[in-house]
């Protein structure tokens, strides 16, 4: 038998209103893989991603995440399944007044009961693992700082290692490098890439910088308003392929 | 070359097209300006026969014994223990408002509701219902709380707590959950994607953020506590205010100072703390109204380090001890609250409130009266408001420290911590002097009053503002008076007319203990009806008050949207 792929959408369209975000996507995402989605802005990459983190639950279609569909579940149940999906943002989407080693215990919220989620807050719990993900990420002696005071490549570090944490199956990327300056941004990806290899997670993110889609993944979802374009894997994607997705329609 | 000179860079050659002449502020203005004129007729402004010649003086007297302010030990040790019941009073009415504001507030903001439930849609919003709920406890004054519980509690310290707590936690329910629903969510929806459960994901990504302003108010509602104990003093609470109304009516000015200067002390006292804890903590203004607030303190947040979690803990310890100190000082006995006496008192009242007087004589009456009080909120928020903003500007911390500088700042702070410092029935009392009664006196009293509070709020704002503006017009050659018009005060302004508007809402709450020193209006009527026991009456009379509350409450805020 084949095994479960972790994410599948079928036909899957999305509407806020009158506009169409999502249209008419089918989608498989298998274990291991390292997807990038690409595409002008507007294209709905952002709701790809929500869809897949089940934060978006689609206007019609139908979605899979690791094998359970977000629509039929109960509130507890579709956060035990968000708790195996990690998310990281394009502006962090950390708490910049709290400690790092508070933003990185986050990561641990799903299981951690509200009594100790209440004592780490005065006297930080799990240092350990705290301290190795953030090794893992490269700024082990940030464990105290303030975290508004880092860098937003500092910052970016912070929100991977929270998601370290959290340790789920996949890890969604959503524009991670879009507000870190061009020389960080090789750092993050390849830190990303490698921590995917070496803790064996399935990686999809969005991107607009293309060249990283290139070097960093081994399949690339093209989207053009709201529409998949193409979805093959790195070395088939040609030139004319990227050109036609980023055409200005005359 | 040499005729460039003169050459203005910018030529107009079109005819420039004008503005239209009516807009949002300006009509806001045109309708103010109206208001005040209307009240101050209605106040009695034009009528003959205002000054009391006679009570110059009462005022003379008044005033020298400010020179000799009794300094007996005895008469010292009184004043302590005033201040401290006082104080004591502030704190527990503070720490049960905090715990109804907390709860109140988490269960009223849209925030927390959209995080428990993510797939409910909009149609049903049970923050709503919260909101709503906590309308009547904030509309209905201290003074008012006061006068019902000690009815059916008896004369206990458990009255004044109570009486502090219901009103201001209400408020502060209303003010936290703004606070929350501002606070950015993107953090916060990055732990609820994860699968955080809601409460969990709160306490991580959202209340840490909103914490520096959710203390920041606490402190002000601390200042606002003093004054409020102060007033329930007056109307039979015992402490500072109960003592200064004794040596006023017994003429005894001399004890009077004393206890003013004990008050100004305590009142000063809190002003400063708080204005230090807020700088620790980051968050600039005790209160912040209309636009760009997460960002202005965000960027304070940045700006001072890492002194706020020791700031945090000291605040902590701080509650956890003066808490027990304050119940164990005032001795309240929460046992009255279950007692069977208590609950026939209530049921008594209950049933003579309803049904309320609502008879056309009484609805006339009461229709006459509303004028009335909303004529003395008006008049008084006008004088607080225009004083306000001209004592602001030298109240503000100066640039740089000149000896004139710090001079003149130091005389306006002093000024207004003087006028807030005293509670408004008390400065009521003073202007009957010479002023003949009826609404005047008691709306120059909230005048005076809120004048201290106005200007102290306007002067942090005025600190608080963005410096390089008027900086680069005074660079430019620009004299420094034209440098406030065109500088200055633009960039406050908006800022300073939404805390007016904001002030107007307490003033048309504190006309009610400005009646009960038979200063007119619906307040006086309404002492009228308690001292008689006439309880349908009074029901009718809050019904009123209530509405008038409302109606002010929808006006300040379209206007503040107006002028935003």
């Amino acid at each position: 038998m084949q095994p479960l792929p972790i994410f599948e959408l079928r036909r899957v369209t999305v509407r806020y209103g009158a506009l169409t975000a999502l249209q008419d996507v089918s989608l498989r995402i298998e274990a291991g893989e390292r997807v990038a989605l690409i595409g002008p802005s507007g294209a709905g990459k952002s709701t790809l991603l929500g869809v897949l983190n089940g934060s978006i639950a689609p206007t019609s279609g139908e979605v899979r995440l690791l094998g359970q569909n977000p629509a039929r579940l109960s509130a507890r149940a579709l956060r035990h399944v968000q708790r195996q999906i990690g998310t990281i943002y394009q502006q962090f989407n950390l708490v910049p007044n709290l400690s790092v080693i508070h933003n990185v215990n986050a990561g641990h919220l799903g299981r951690w009961s509200l009594a100790k989620a209440v004592l780490s807050l005065v006297v930080p719990l799990e240092r350990e693992a705290a301290v190795r993900a953030l090794e893992n990420v490269g700024i082990a002696d940030k464990l105290y700082e303030r975290t508004a005071n880092l860098s937003g490549g500092q910052q970016q570090r912070v929100a991977i290692a929270r998601v370290l944490v959290q340790n789920p199956v996949a890890i969604l990327a959503d524009e991670p490098i879009s507000s870190v300056d061009p020389e960080r941004s090789r750092e993050i990806m390849t830190l990303l890439r490698a921590l995917c290899d070496r803790f064996d997670k399935t990686l999809v993110v969005s991107l607009h910088a293309l060249e990283y889609a290139y070097s960093h993944c081994d399949r690339i979802v093209g989207l053009r308003e709201g529409r998949v374009q193409f979805d093959l894997p790195t070395d088939q994607v040609t030139p004319a392929m990227m050109e036609a997705l980023y055409r200005i329609r005359a | 070359m040499s005729s460039s000179l003169g050459t203005p860079l910018v030529t107009l050659q079109a005819t420039l097209p004008w503005r239209s002449v009516l807009n949002g502020a300006r009509l806001v203005a045109f309708a103010a300006l109206l208001a005040f004129v209307w009240s101050a007729v209605q106040v009695g402004l034009f009528r003959g026969d205002l000054v009391n010649a006679g009570g110059w003086a009462l005022v003379q007297q008044f005033f020298a014994a400010a020179l000799r302010p009794e300094l007996s030990t005895d008469f010292l040790l009184l004043t302590l223990e005033a201040t401290l019941v006082t104080f004591a009073y502030a704190i527990g009415g503070l720490a049960l408002s905090l715990v109804i504001g907390s709860l109140g507030g988490l269960l009223s903001s849209e925030v927390w509701w959209q995080a428990r439930r993510p797939k409910a849609r909009l149609l049903s919003s049970p923050w709503l219902i919260a909101r709503g709920a906590l309308v009547v406890p904030r509309a209905i004054h201290e003074a008012i709380w006061g006068l019902f519980l000690v009815r059916i509690l008896g004369l206990d310290p458990l009255v004044a707590i109570l009486a502090l707590g219901i009103p201001f936690g209400a408020i502060t329910a209303k003010v936290f959950s703004e606070i929350l629903d501002e606070t950015p969510r993107d953090a916060l929806r990055a732990l609820l994607n994860s699968g955080v459960p809601p409460a969990r994901a709160m306490l991580y990504g959202l209340l840490p953020r909103a914490l520096p302003n959710l203390i920041s108010y606490s402190f002000y509602r601390l200042e606002c506590a003093i004054r409020s104990a102060t007033v329930l003093g007056v109307i039979g609470a015992g402490g500072l205010g109960y003592q200064i109304l004794l040596s006023l009516q017994s003429l005894r000015y001399q004890e009077m100072w004393t206890l003013m200067a004990a008050l100004l002390v305590l009142s000063g006292l809190t002003d400063w703390l708080s204005a230090r804890i807020r700088q620790a903590l980051g968050a600039p203004t005790r209160l912040e109204l209309n636009a760009g607030a997460d960002c202005a303190s965000e960027a304070a947040a940045r700006a001072r380090a890492t002194s706020g979690s020791r700031t945090l803990l000291g605040l902590l310890a701080a509650a956890l001890v003066l808490t027990p100190l304050a119940f164990w000082y005032v001795q309240p006995d929460p046992s009255r609250l279950f007692a069977p006496h208590t609950t026939m008192l209530l049921g008594d009242m209950l049933r003579q409130m309803f049904p309320p007087d609502l008879s056309p004589a009484n609805a006339l009456t009461l229709l006459n009266l509303a004028a009335q009080t909303l004529a003395m909120s008006v008049f008084a928020i006008a004088l607080a408001g225009l004083f306000g903003i001209l004592l602001a500007y030298p109240a503000a911390r100066p640039a740089r420290h000149t000896r004139r500088a710090m001079f003149t700042y130091g005389i306006a702070r002093a000024f207004l911590l003087f006028c807030r410092a005293i509670p408004a029935p008390v400065w009521a009392l003073l202007i009957l002097f010479i002023i003949f009664p009826g609404p005047l006196p008691g709306a120059l009293a909230i005048g005076v009053h809120n004048l201290g509070i106005l200007g102290r709020l306007i002067a942090e704002a005025v600190e608080n503002a963005d410096k390089r503006p008027v900086r680069a017009l005074q660079h430019a050659g620009v004299p420094s008076a034209q440098a406030f018009l065109y500088g200055g005060l633009p960039m406050t302004l908006p800022q300073s007319l939404a805390y007016i508007f904001y002030r107007w809402e307490n003033c048309m709450r504190e006309t009610v203990i400005i009646g009960f020193v038979g200063a007119g209006g619906l307040g006086r009527l309404l002492t009228e009806q308690l001292s008689s026991f006439d309880y349908s009456g009074v029901t009718a009379t809050l019904i009123m008050l209530l509405i008038l509350t409302f109606a002010v409450d929808v006006l300040s805020n379209t206007a503040r949207r107006a002028i935003r």
